[in-house]
């Protein structure tokens, strides 16, 4: 029996608005590493700031995404995302998606609050994995976009949230791929929808001139 | 199928989304801000270093040392301040939520005053509109007249709110150590006031709430604001309530019994600082239109001045009583209430100075033209307002040290040290603001960083 109604993905992706908001940031731009800065401090302040940013916007429609509502952690019918974390979780498990994004919350949380990975003190230099461990924030970071997407778009309509999530999401799909943080076949997931919104965004841009 | 069907939104949820919709639009107006400062810096740095005519090697290093402090920022914006990255050296002030501490930050060993707020307070009492507005008002003025914010960051208890230390104190302490100003001294004074308000009206911000104890002296004796409808806003809605249901007809028998002004004087300066303290505090300078319920504009905080001036002049606010009732009484029957004492005479330009300030606010000064009305005013005849804040201020202010707090008040009961906060007394999940009140509170500066002491 399947929890969500069949179509769901089509459904979504094609209303799939192009709402974003107008902060006249050039976002593509934005997410270069400028001259001469630190690749590791580039990836770090990102990494947070997306972090924070995500989990607020994951909690504004939290109170939807229940036990009942999604009981795996799903992308449509296509994508399931199981959780491992190598210590309660040590095996690929499938949860809840409210769960898992608990779980995904505190491990992220964990990571960027501990020194040894995210060194706050300028003497302290970053350590030798730490590109990997953001790719690997980062890539379940997208996950959460998956889910939100293509379960709880419309709730994020109602709330008045699309542009917002739409601004964020683009952001950080430039960031990703400008840095080549997230494989190409986990971002297949939202792939019609990333075409749709980077157009669109362009038309408006030719709309303009 | 009944989960196709959404669940009705809840007030809950929709104030949730309200919150982290405001905090992703500051995010990407902050990010448009900071990439803007940050082509300034760099541009700043090519025009600097071409116009010392440096040596191509010199050029680099500058631009090295340029690049190294950007990369500070970027690990500072990302850091978590907390209050044990400050040295708490003393109290310094107090208020009704909170109080004001002198700190160091360890690290730089710069010193700041840090506001601390209890975010149980301010919800208890829904003031957490008021905080926004200060920390934005503080983050957004980069200007002489406002206080600086250096850092805003916050904890399970509490807010903090990192600013420059003013050494020089506040317009309350010194008015309390001399009797009165002279003429001279007050137009200097009101004059810098008057810049500073028409500064934050220009950003639409109405204060409220002007007082002596917001005008801030900064090490050459120059005025600079503070408390942005924080916790005087807060502690006005308060007001507000408190006083409408009070008669503000005179009671019959009021004679404007004119008691000396000398004892008058002397028992204000009693009570002054308690006033200060406490959290319903004292009506003396707000308008009279703020108490109605028809509404005001920013000319409330002209009257304000006008308060503050004949405070200065004749040594104690029009309005002053035994009681705030009875002052709140007085303010909105200033028609009868506004009297110059006779044995404290002050020159017609002032007296009529500041009965322009405190009349109806349809026909104050200021109320249609802001400070170009001020400015035309005979009593300021002698101000060169363009540049009021270079010249001497009359009332020097001696510092011995960058640290120096002899200009504030000692508070003998309060503890220096940090409150001991190993582990909370509230869980993380029922701490206060764990709705998202204080979301997006956090705030860093550039130059708190690359900033250098300037005394
Ligand atoms: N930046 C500063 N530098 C030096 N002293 C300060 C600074 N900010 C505040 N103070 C001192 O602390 C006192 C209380 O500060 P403030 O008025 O901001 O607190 P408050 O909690 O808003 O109190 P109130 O609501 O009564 O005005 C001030 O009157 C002043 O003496």
């Amino acid at each position: 029996k399947k929890k969500f109604p069949q179509g769901s993905l089509r459904y979504s992706l094609h209303k799939q608005a192009e709402a974003t908001l107008h902060s006249g940031v050039d976002l593509r731009a934005a997410v270069k590493l400028p001259n001469n800065e630190s690749f590791d401090d580039w990836i770090a302040v990102h990494t947070v700031d997306f972090f924070n940013r995500i989990n607020l916007m994951y909690g504004t429609i939290a109170d939807v995404c229940t036990e009942e509502s999604c009981p795996t952690m799903s992308g449509g019918p296509k994508y399931e995302y199981l959780w491992q974390d190598g210590i309660d979780y040590k095996k690929p498990t499938r949860l809840p998606a409210p769960r898992y994004m608990q779980l995904l919350m505190d491990w992220i949380e964990v990571r960027i609050n501990d020194e040894n990975i995210f060194p706050s003190c300028t003497t302290v230099p970053f350590p030798k994995d730490f590109r990997q461990t953001c790719k690997k924030i980062l890539t379940r970071l997208f996950r959460v976009f998956v889910h939100i997407y293509i379960h709880h778009f419309d709730r994020l309509v109602e709330l008045g949230a699309e542009p917002h999530a739409n601004t964020l999401y683009k952001h950080f799909y430039f960031f990703i791929t400008e840095h080549n943080m997230v494989s190409s076949k986990e971002l297949e997931a939202l792939k019609e929808m990333t075409e749709r919104l980077l157009e669109s965004g362009q038309n408006r841009r030719l709309r303009h001139m | 199928m009944g989960d196709v069907s959404q669940p009705e939104i809840t007030q809950f949820m929709r104030d949730k989304a309200n919150r982290s919709r405001i905090a992703i639009e500051s995010y990407y107006a902050n990010s448009v801000r900071q990439c803007v400062e940050r082509e300034n810096r760099a541009k700043k740095l090519e025009e600097e270093i071409t116009a010392k005519g440096l040596s191509e090697k010199e050029k680099e290093e500058s631009r090295q040392d340029q690049h190294a402090k950007e990369t500070d920022f970027l690990r500072l914006k990302r850091t978590r301040l907390t209050v044990t990255d400050f040295e708490s050296l003393k109290v310094i002030g107090r208020g009704a939520f909170g109080e004001v501490r002198l700190v160091q930050k360890h690290d730089t060993g710069h010193i700041y005053a840090m506001k601390i707020l209890r975010k149980a307070e301010m919800l208890e009492k829904e003031q957490t509109a008021h905080v926004r507005a200060e920390r934005d008002i503080l983050s957004e003025a980069d200007c002489e007249w406002v206080v600086k914010m250096y850092y805003s960051f916050q904890d399970l208890i509490n807010l903090y709110l990192v600013m420059e230390f003013l050494p020089g104190g506040d317009m309350m302490t010194l008015l309390i150590k001399k009797d009165t100003l002279s003429e001279e001294a007050t137009q200097f004074y009101i004059a810098e006031a008057a810049l500073a308000i028409q500064f934050i009206h220009n950003l639409d911000f109405i204060h409220r709430d002007i007082k002596p104890d917001n005008l801030l002296l900064d090490a050459r004796g120059h005025i600079k604001l503070s408390d942005f409808g924080l916790c005087t806003g807060l502690k006005k809605v308060h007001r507000t309530e408190h006083y409408r249901n009070w008669p503000s007809q005179l009671p019959p028998d009021f004679v404007s019994k004119p008691f000396e002004s000398k004892r008058k004087a002397e028992t204000w300066k009693k009570y002054r600082r308690a006033f200060a303290y406490s959290t319903v505090g004292t009506p003396d300078y707000i308008a009279p239109e703020v108490f109605q319920p028809n509404g005001y504009t920013k000319s409330c905080d002209w009257w304000s001045l006008g308060v503050i001036m004949y405070e200065m002049l004749i040594g104690y606010p029009p309005f002053c009583s035994e009681t705030p009732q009875e002052t709140y009484r007085k303010v909105v029957n200033w028609q009868q209430t506004l009297i110059f004492p006779p044995e404290q005479p002050i020159s017609v330009d002032a007296k009529a100075t500041i009965k322009r300030f405190c009349c109806e606010a349809d026909r104050r000064m200021g109320q249609n033209n802001g400070l170009e009305e001020i400015k035309q005013c005979p009593f300021f005849k002698r101000i060169d307002w363009n540049h009021i804040r270079e010249r001497p201020a009359p009332i020097k202010i001696e510092i011995r040290s960058i640290d120096d707090t002899q200009h504030f008040d000692e508070f003998p009961d309060s503890n220096p040290a940090w409150p001991i906060m190993e582990t909370p007394a509230v869980k993380p999940e029922n701490a206060p603001g764990q709705r998202g009140e204080f979301v997006d509170f956090t705030y860093k500066r550039f130059d708190g960083l690359t900033q250098k002491a300037r005394y």
